[in-house]
């Protein structure tokens, strides 16, 4: 063999190797399908309990939301309600209690599907914490051009905790604007409807290093956020408008108080990273026994604070 | 009955100690006279008259004038001090007559030990006086040794490892300043094994306990051919890194910030190229190598688990040489040689890479990360200078320069078709990172026993992305916009600046002390994001709230000072106490956290070869690397202890024994360590936005402090023959977290917990210029944190869902073990001025599917899979060094 050929066959050999790295498909732990049972209810709200299977994680179709369940609710060890199943406009299924959930009470609920294990929990919707008024910075206020025209109102907004507890600082937050939308009529602007959406904010690295997005459209604050005692929480509300036909009008806070399930349920959500490789995600808070999901109460107040007129 | 024994002893002792003085012929007072006699006369006529016979060797007194005595009612021990003041004799008092006899007069026998070659200072040479078993020494970290003799002449032994041993004869009847220069051994480099102990003479220097000699490097086989420093040090006993040599350093359940790598006294931040594949420890420069395994002396601090001492080559002080070293990977050329003959020397080397094509292939295949797309490239380098000079026999300057860096560039294009036009998106990332180092160190001699070393350090790492976005439409018509021009940069940074003085003390045989102060000035740049919008009018509100929030150019200053006191002391006949203490302190924000680290071993060897020991060390830290993906990727955080951010704090106990017997080796050694506050980082889910880089604002809140626990047994047996080495390396060993806002509070195995590791290697020479190694490693696989099952939560208005995993234990799942087998092949030929050498090998031999990571690939309906992916395939390597 020639030297030629010798350097011919080493680079093949190298090809070839390289050619060798390789995905493999694998099995992954195998878990028995077990009842999911989700609900997080409020002081007022009668319970409503989602009720599916849990699925594996190839699984890639919907979960299987079974015809019949039988969810019951109870109280200090006595029966209180069996739920019924309810199909929404939107088409969401879920289990109700014809009772209204009151403050401090301890809910215990049972799921049972024939075939599989049944799943239980329990646990209450606190009194709430209540806001002072919330205070808007005026002096702050800017006015930022987007594309096309339109503007967005960047509102400086101190929420502050009213009685701030010294434990179980279980808080999450939702901002909400409303948009008064008016007509020119002879030159004037006459108002016509309004609409509510979602507000973005923006804040301090701190406090966006201790928030956190959930499914429930609020806004988890980790307790340590509390740390230093201070009862405030700043953040500049985002407002996106069209100055030619619409004018922001109020800013809506929502105030969640949590109960500890709640807030560690969403807490390891946070926490379960977007599926990237090599990175490693928190143990799901489960208080399921016996199935999985989130059995937990919460209450909410609701602070309006009207935007002043600045057009 | 206490007080009675009390009263009777303070009654009568008195009393008796006046009996003892009048009965003490020394103490009783006599008459003496003497005019002008010699001092033997004069004590023969005092013997006379006293009737005390007293015993002396006329050569004490024979250079000694004649005397004059008068005396009256003077103790006889004074007068017998006046005849003899003009001696050096001294008497005692033995068996009821006064013996005479001379104090030996004692010399220090110190200086260095170096190549007789090259100049080169030898480090860990072992100097010994033959036919006194306890004493010795080995040099230090710059080739100086000081060894107390009494007056007389010894023969002295200077041994190191590939060169030949020397004896020399010495007469001690003054200070001596002698320099050892060790021919090295010209035959095929020496069989060298690949875990402690390294020879039969080096292991019963229990000083040398942690080297890992230069020597190693050659032959052994590595990914590439490479030979790496790194790679070597993991095939010690308790220490892993992650699959195929990525994830960083691991010793005893560790994480890989809490080891201090120092190159010439200077902290290494990022010590890996290719994200762990390689080190940035050039081969052709490394002298010395020693690694603790947490039983490290009060003179290093500042880390938790472990230290990695890496000390370069000075360059020969008498020729001029070069070498090149040709490999699959990189190629290195190195230059050396005299500035002035015997005076001073130069090295200089440089490394650079051809990973191109490699990249290439592995990108296109397996689209792994973000290294898809249409151009990616990536390289590193390094550059070593070292400068010395010997201005006198006791005063020598050394100045160490070292720059290596790694550059990723990435770019792709993607095109989206719409019934309206053609939408289309630029994409460049560029990510630069590198290590600066610079030192300056001044060896002076202030006695012969007592060394001094003064350095000033600088020591900067530095991580830059830059993420640019261009954004095109092209609608039917034909008319082009732009719809975005984009760009952003992350930097992170540690810079430092310090200066630390140590002097090394060897006052008796069986003591040697060292001292050390130490000044560190750190410049901390946590992250700073700068957006960029290049079209005029654009907002920043139009990205993403979060990514906004990045804006953290933060540049944080902190002082910290270290202070420490070890000595080694070598008590009795068999025992040897190493005993340290540590005082550091850190201010940062007008806040200090100080830490007393206490530090100790006792060793005692025993007749037959066998050595026991047993050790407890305590160790702080003040600075953390921060992340979220757990393989020591270089865009982690360098962060200073604050306020919120607690120093981490670790204390481990460690007991073993050796047996060094007819070529075998046994080594067995327990362990058991705390980290009381050790450190983990939540990820913010932000960091693909920035270029892979980690989002540092509000850093301090997202670090969670917990605890962790190790402990294991780690065992080494080896036997070794004239052309052939077999080497058995086991560690069993358990390592756990526990953090309050984790895994629901519980405790979990660590991410890089082990329990089973074992490594055979075999080393035989085959021939006077041919060698071969094999090496096979079995560990059991790291534990991640993976699910079996998901479930859907939906918004509360049901418009939509998102998955939700159920992880039921963080690192509740192990990864198949893993295991391959490595061998090479090592030739040298050449003579004269013209030495060649080549290294074949294969990694991987059997090309084992080691599990790198898993990914669940949700895809879509029947889709969906568990991918396990599989980073070093079987790999040949090759590489070629010319010496001339």
């Amino acid at each position: 063999m020639n030297c030629r050929r010798c350097i011919l066959l080493v680079l093949a050999i190298l090809v070839c190797a390289l050619a060798c790295v390789r995905e493999a498909n694998i099995n992954l732990p195998d878990l028995p399908t077990r009842i999911v049972a989700l609900s997080h209810f409020t002081i007022g709200q009668p319970i409503q309990v989602e009720v599916s299977l849990s699925q594996t994680l190839t699984d890639a179709g919907d979960p299987v939301i079974p015809f019949e369940a039988n969810v019951s609710i109870a109280v200090g060890g006595k029966f209180l309600d069996k739920l019924f199943r309810v199909t929404d406009d939107g088409g969401r299924i879920f289990w109700q209690s014809r009772d209204t959930v009151e403050a401090e009470t301890q809910y215990a609920v049972t799921v049972q599907i024939g075939g599989y294990d049944p799943a239980q929990s329990e646990s209450y919707a606190p009194q709430p914490k209540f806001l002072s008024p919330s205070q808007i910075d005026t002096a702050g206020i800017r006015i930022l051009d987007l594309e096309n025209g339109k503007l967005a109102l960047q509102l400086p907004l101190v929420i502050s905790v009213a009685d701030l507890p010294a434990d179980k600082r279980y808080f999450a937050f939702g901002l909400k604007h409303e948009i008064e939308i008016f007509e020119l009529i002879n030159g004037e602007p006459v108002p016509d409807e309004y609409y509510e959406a979602s507000s973005k904010f923006l804040a301090d690295g701190r406090t966006l290093a201790l928030v956190y997005d959930t499914p429930e459209n609020v806004v988890l604050i980790n307790e340590n956020f509390w740390q230093d005692d201070s009862q405030q929480l700043s953040v500049d509300v985002l407002i996106p408008f069209d100055p030619a036909y619409e004018r922001p009008r109020r800013v809506f806070v929502e105030w969640r108080t949590l109960s500890e399930d709640f807030y560690r349920y969403h807490l390891s959500l946070a926490r379960q990273g977007n599926n990237i490789p090599l990175n490693d995600p928190d143990a799901l808070y489960n208080n399921i026994e016996g199935g999985y999901g989130n059995f937990s109460g919460y209450s909410a107040t609701e602070d309006t604070i009207r935007i002043p007129e600045l057009f | 009955m206490a007080i009675r024994i009390f009263l009777i002893f303070t009654f009568f002792f008195p009393g008796a100690v006046c009996l003892l003085v009048a009965q003490n012929p020394v103490q009783q007072p006599i008459d003496f006279v003497c005019q002008n006699c010699l001092p033997a006369d004069a004590l023969v006529q005092l013997s006379r008259e006293t009737g005390i016979n007293i015993v002396f060797n006329d050569r004490f007194f024979q250079d000694c004038p004649s005397i004059t005595i008068a005396a009256r009612q003077q103790p006889f021990s004074t007068v017998l001090e006046q005849i003899a003041s003009c001696s050096q004799a001294s008497y005692k008092w033995v068996a009821g007559q006064v013996v005479f006899y001379r104090k030996a007069r004692r010399f220090t026998l110190s200086g260095y030990v170096q190549d007789a070659e090259t100049g080169e200072r030898l480090i860990g040479a072992s100097v010994r006086i033959i036919s006194t078993s306890t004493k010795g020494t080995i040099t230090n970290e710059f080739g100086f040794y000081s060894i107390p003799l009494d007056e007389g002449t010894y023969q002295v032994a200077v041994h190191y490892i590939g060169y030949q041993q020397e004896v020399r004869q010495i007469n001690m009847d003054q200070v001596q300043l002698l320099t050892f220069r060790l021919k090295a051994n010209t035959a095929l480099p020496e069989v060298v094994i690949t875990a402690l102990p390294l020879s039969e003479s080096l292991v019963s220097s229990e000083e040398n306990r942690q080297n890992l000699p230069a020597a190693l490097l050659e032959g052994i086989p590595m990914p590439g051919g490479e030979a790496d420093l790194i790679r070597l040090a993991a095939l010690q006993p308790g220490v892993q890194t992650g699959v195929d040599g990525l994830g960083g350093l691991h010793v005893r359940g560790g994480n890989a910030d809490q080891n201090l790598i120092l190159l010439d006294d200077v902290p290494v931040y990022n010590p890996n190229h290719a994200l762990g594949l390689f080190s940035v420890f050039n081969p052709a420069t490394i002298k010395n190598a020693r690694l603790w395994k947490g039983d490290f002396p009060a003179r290093y601090g500042g880390r938790a688990s472990s230290v990695l001492d890496v000390r370069t080559r000075d360059g020969n002080f008498r020729e001029n040489h070069s070498s090149l070293s040709v490999g699959l990977f990189a190629s290195s050329a190195t230059l050396e040689g005299p500035i002035k003959r015997d005076t001073s020397s130069f090295l200089l080397s440089g490394r650079t890479t051809y990973f191109g094509p490699w990249i290439d292939l592995f990108s296109k295949r397996e689209n792994l990360l973000t290294f898809s797309g249409d151009q990616v490239t990536y390289r590193f380098y390094d550059v070593n200078l070292k400068l010395n000079y010997i201005f006198s026999p006791k005063n020598r300057l050394y100045f160490s320069y070292y720059q290596g860096g790694d550059v990723f560039r990435n770019q792709f294009e993607q095109r989206f078709d719409d019934p309206e036009g053609l939408y289309t998106d630029q994409y460049g990332l560029t990510s630069d990172w590198g290590n600066a180092i610079a030192a300056l160190r001044w060896n002076h001699l202030l006695r012969k026993n007592l060394f001094t070393n003064t350095t000033l350090r600088f020591s900067r790492f530095y991580y830059q992305s830059r993420l640019t976005l261009l954004s095109t439409f092209l609608s039917a018509s034909g008319k082009e916009s732009l719809l975005a021009n984009y760009g952003q940069i992350y930097q992170t940074l540690i810079q430092d600046w310090s200066g630390k003085t140590d002097f090394s003390y060897f006052p008796k045989n069986w003591l040697t002390l060292r001292w050390g102060i130490a000044y560190t000035l750190h410049s901390f740049q946590p992250g700073a994001l700068s957006v960029n919008f290049l079209v005029p009018g654009q907002s920043p509100i139009t990205i993403d709230s979060l990514s906004l929030a990045l804006l953290n150019d933060e540049r944080l200053g902190a002082d910290e000072a270290e202070m420490y006191v070890d000595s080694e002391w070598k008590l009795w006949k068999h025992w040897r106490l190493e005993s340290g203490l540590n005082f550091s302190s850190f201010q940062i924000r007008n806040s200090r956290f100080s830490a007393l680290q206490p530090r100790i071993r006792l060793q005692r060897s025993g007749k037959k070869g066998w050595r026991f020991w047993w050790g407890y060390h305590r160790n702080a830290q003040y600075l953390h690397q921060i992340g979220s993906f757990n393989i020591s990727l270089p865009f982690e955080l360098w962060v200073p202890t604050t306020l919120k951010v607690p120093p981490e704090k670790a204390w481990q106990v460690s007991t073993g024994l050796a047996l060094l017997r007819n070529g075998w080796h046994f080594q067995l050694e327990g362990y058991y360590k705390r980290l009381d506050r050790v450190l983990t980082f939540l990820s913010s889910n932000t960091a693909l936005f920035t270029g892979g880089a980690e989002d540092a604002s509000g850093w301090e809140d997202r670090i969670l402090s917990g605890k962790g626990r190790t402990y294991g047994l780690e065992m080494t047996l080896q036997k070794r023959t004239r052309t052939n080495t077999a080497t058995l390396s086991y560690t069993w060993s358990d390592a756990q977290r526990q953090f309050p806002d984790l895994n629901t509070g519980k405790p979990f195995p660590f991410r890089f917990d082990r329990r089973h590791d074992l490594k055979i290697s075999v080393q035989q020479r085959i021939a006077s210029w041919l060698n071969a190694e094999l090496i096979w490693a079995f560990a059991t696989g790291n534990p991640i944190t993976l699910s079996g099952v998901k479930f859907q939560h939906h918004t509360p208005n049901g418009d939509t869902e998102r998955n939700v995993y159920v992880y039921t234990e963080v690192n509740g799942y192990r990864l198949p073990a893993y295991h391959r087998l490595d061998a090479a092949l090592n030739a040298y030929f050449g003579g004269g001025n013209w030495k060649h050498a080549i290294h074949l090998g294969v990694y991987n031999a059997y090309n084992r599917a080691n599990p790198f990571f898993l990914y669940v690939d949700s895809g879509s309906g029947s889709n969906a899979k568990a991918i396990q992916y599989t980073l070093l395939p079987l790999l040949p390597s090759f590489r070629y060094e010319l010496k001339f």
